[in-house]
């Protein structure tokens, strides 16, 4: 059972990588301190929002009874889909004008109001919640079959395991602080990349679907 | 003199064969086949003369073809859907001309995925992805960024418009570096996006020659909203804002496929150099130069290059007055310093041997073979298209 949990997020991982490397990539890179305790910790309270997601979505579809469905309800998924990207562009861009602005303002503050709602923990956590938004079939299939699975200690386990089978993609991100320090202007491009990310993220993929389908 | 005369006669029998030859004796094709080898025998010439000066025909050809390009595939367009709109059925059928601004964003999607996220045809009719992908790797490995003031169609528009006005009205000379930030920042969203979306969210959403090209039916508020930005992205990167500063802004800024070029560059053959010693740092030079590869501090600092995105239009050649910028081999960059390794030919043959091999007389040939390559199937059709409306109108 744990070596199929395993194997089941080895071989379906790269579903996850797709949603979170664009989220992680460019906001680990342009954090001010980039050391690799801090980048680890990043990553993990990022993967912990994540997880506490699914766990949350788990029990709110065991409750309203979807997961007597062998499928998944697309338009569900897709409505999901669009809180998300909200969600994680709203957070990212608070984290972009109040801690990573890239252009003509001191330690990237643009927006000091924002400084706190922004800073790079919270925006870990938010961001790793609402990425965990996004249901996948793979993560349908881990609940499907740690819910039918057998009894809830060993279904519980059953997700933990999957989760953890998709952690290797991440380890390449634990990199990070080397090539910084090999490329520090690195730093200011990634602000670039997530202040337009979070802009495309927010109308692009979810205010535009929200309001016009 | 020799040696120019060799160049223009293969030059000549090149253009013979994939114009003449390819577009099966056409009179468009001769008149075409024509134009081009004024064009590179002014360009070999002027550049005997004064080191730079062949520039101004480097901009004549790309603007033509650029110009070319357009009206030739806009009327292959209509010829085949009846409108510039994509047609869902060319999308399911996967139909779409697949151009080379593509070739960045479906890279990793391709190495995860294994299946081209464009829906393009893989190989067959041109543009076709694979051919595509085959060009941009020869050229890549050759002339390097030199695609974007070579070979590139949609270059050309930027091109002619920075060129309309006499004087500068806008400077961005001390922006460089931050332009250079968001361009690369830019592709990086892009490329990340396409990941995650698994589509070409640049020529979804912010390609400004989708006004030149095809683009999506305005037929829903989303739609309709990239239209809007299409149009402004075309207006201010392409007419406005090249016209305001006498530079290429939407290649130097935007386009995914001249950041993605600038660092697939450095395993090209030529790059440019710039001699520190002659240099008298007036920074001629990087007010010409329309991608803004060249900082003042890039001059300050002594560096003896340009900086990452140098397109080698060779515009900062013309500019300088002391001529202490060319063209080198690459591989040639370091043997240069020591003065090593170059030896005076003793024979004429020797002489002439030379003089072909120089990396600016081998460079230019290269990239205007490439240019030529490209140009000729989609020119020659434009101008058949015009004369026969000409012929049509009277």
């Amino acid at each position: 059972m744990i070596l199929e949990a395993i194997l089941l997020g080895l071989s379906t991982g790269t579903y996850c990588t797709m949603y979170c490397a664009p989220v992680l990539i460019p906001f680990l890179f342009g954090c001010e301190k980039t050391g690799h305790k801090r980048n680890a910790a990043l990553t993990g309270a990022f993967l912990g929002g994540r997880l506490a997601m699914y766990f949350i979505l788990g029990a709110a579809f065991a409750g309203m009874e979807l997961l007597v469905h062998e499928y998944m309800n697309p338009v569900l998924a897709r409505k999901l889909s669009v809180y998300a990207y909200i969600f994680c562009g709203l957070s990212l861009l608070f984290n972009s004008l109040g801690v990573k602005f890239p252009w003509g303002c001191k330690d990237g503050c643009h927006s000091p109001k924002l400084r706190r709602i922004g800073n790079d923990w919270v925006t870990a956590v938010v961001t790793g919640l609402s990425v965990g938004l996004h249901v996948c079939p793979p993560l349908w299939t881990a609940i499907l079959r740690s819910v039918f699975g057998g009894n809830g200690i060993s279904g519980f386990f059953y997700f933990l395991f999957f989760y953890v089978g998709t952690l290797p993609f991440f380890i390449p991100l634990l990199g990070i602080p080397f090539v910084a320090k090999k490329l520090p202007v690195i730093k200011r491009v990634s602000r670039v990349t997530q202040f337009c990310l979070s802009l495309y993220f927010l109308v692009c993929l979810g205010l535009l679907p929200f309001f016009f389908g | 003199m020799v040696s120019s005369l060799i160049l223009c006669a293969l030059m000549s029998c090149l253009t013979f064969f994939f114009c003449v030859v390819m577009g099966n004796f056409a009179p468009t094709s001769i008149i075409y086949a024509v134009f081009l080898i004024f064009i590179f025998t002014r360009m070999t010439f002027a550049e005997r003369k004064r080191i730079g000066s062949g520039v101004i025909y480097r901009r004549i050809f790309q603007t033509v073809f650029a110009v070319g390009f357009c009206i030739a595939f806009i009327s292959d367009l209509y010829a085949e859907r009846g409108s510039m709109a994509i047609t869902s059925e060319a999308m399911n059928n996967s139909e779409l001309p697949f151009c080379h601004i593509a070739i960045p964003q479906v890279l990793l999607p391709f190495l995860i995925t294994k299946s081209i996220i464009f829906p393009a045809r893989i190989s067959g009719a041109y543009a076709a992805a694979a051919s595509m992908i085959c060009i941009w790797l020869a050229v890549t490995l050759t002339v390097g960024r030199g695609w974007c003031s070579w070979i590139c169609f949609y270059g050309g528009w930027e091109e002619g418009f920075s060129h309309v006005a006499k004087k500068r009205r806008l400077n961005l000379l001390p922006k460089n570096k931050e332009m250079r930030e968001i361009h690369f920042g830019f592709f990086l969203f892009i490329i990340l996006a396409s990941i995650c979306q698994l589509s070409c969210i640049y020529c979804e959403w912010f390609c400004p020659f989708k006004l030149t090209t095809e683009y999506f039916p305005m037929n829903s508020i989303p739609t309709l909203l990239a239209g809007v930005m299409f149009i402004g992205l075309f207006l201010g990167l392409v007419v406005v804002l090249p016209i305001l500063t006498k530079r290429r802004t939407q290649c130097s800024t935007l386009c995914p496929f001249g950041a993605f070029a600038s660092l697939t560059d450095r395993i090209s053959l030529f790059r440019m150099k710039i001699d520190t010693d002659k240099c008298k740092g007036c920074l001629k030079c990087a007010s010409a130069c329309p991608f803004g590869a060249i900082d003042i501090t890039t001059i300050q600092e002594k560096k003896g290059h340009p900086e990452l995105n140098c397109a080698k239009c060779g515009e900062c050649m013309n500019a300088c007055p002391e001529k202490a910028i060319s063209y080198e081999f690459r591989f040639n960059m370091k043997k240069e310093k020591c003065g090593c390794g170059r030896k005076e030919p003793k024979t004429a043959f020797g002489r002439v041997l030379r003089e072909i091999s120089e990396p600016a007389q081998l460079f230019r040939f290269a990239a205007f073979t490439f240019g030529m390559i490209m140009s000729s199937g989609f020119v020659d059709r434009s101008m058949k298209i015009v004369f026969d409306a000409i012929k049509g109108a009277f």
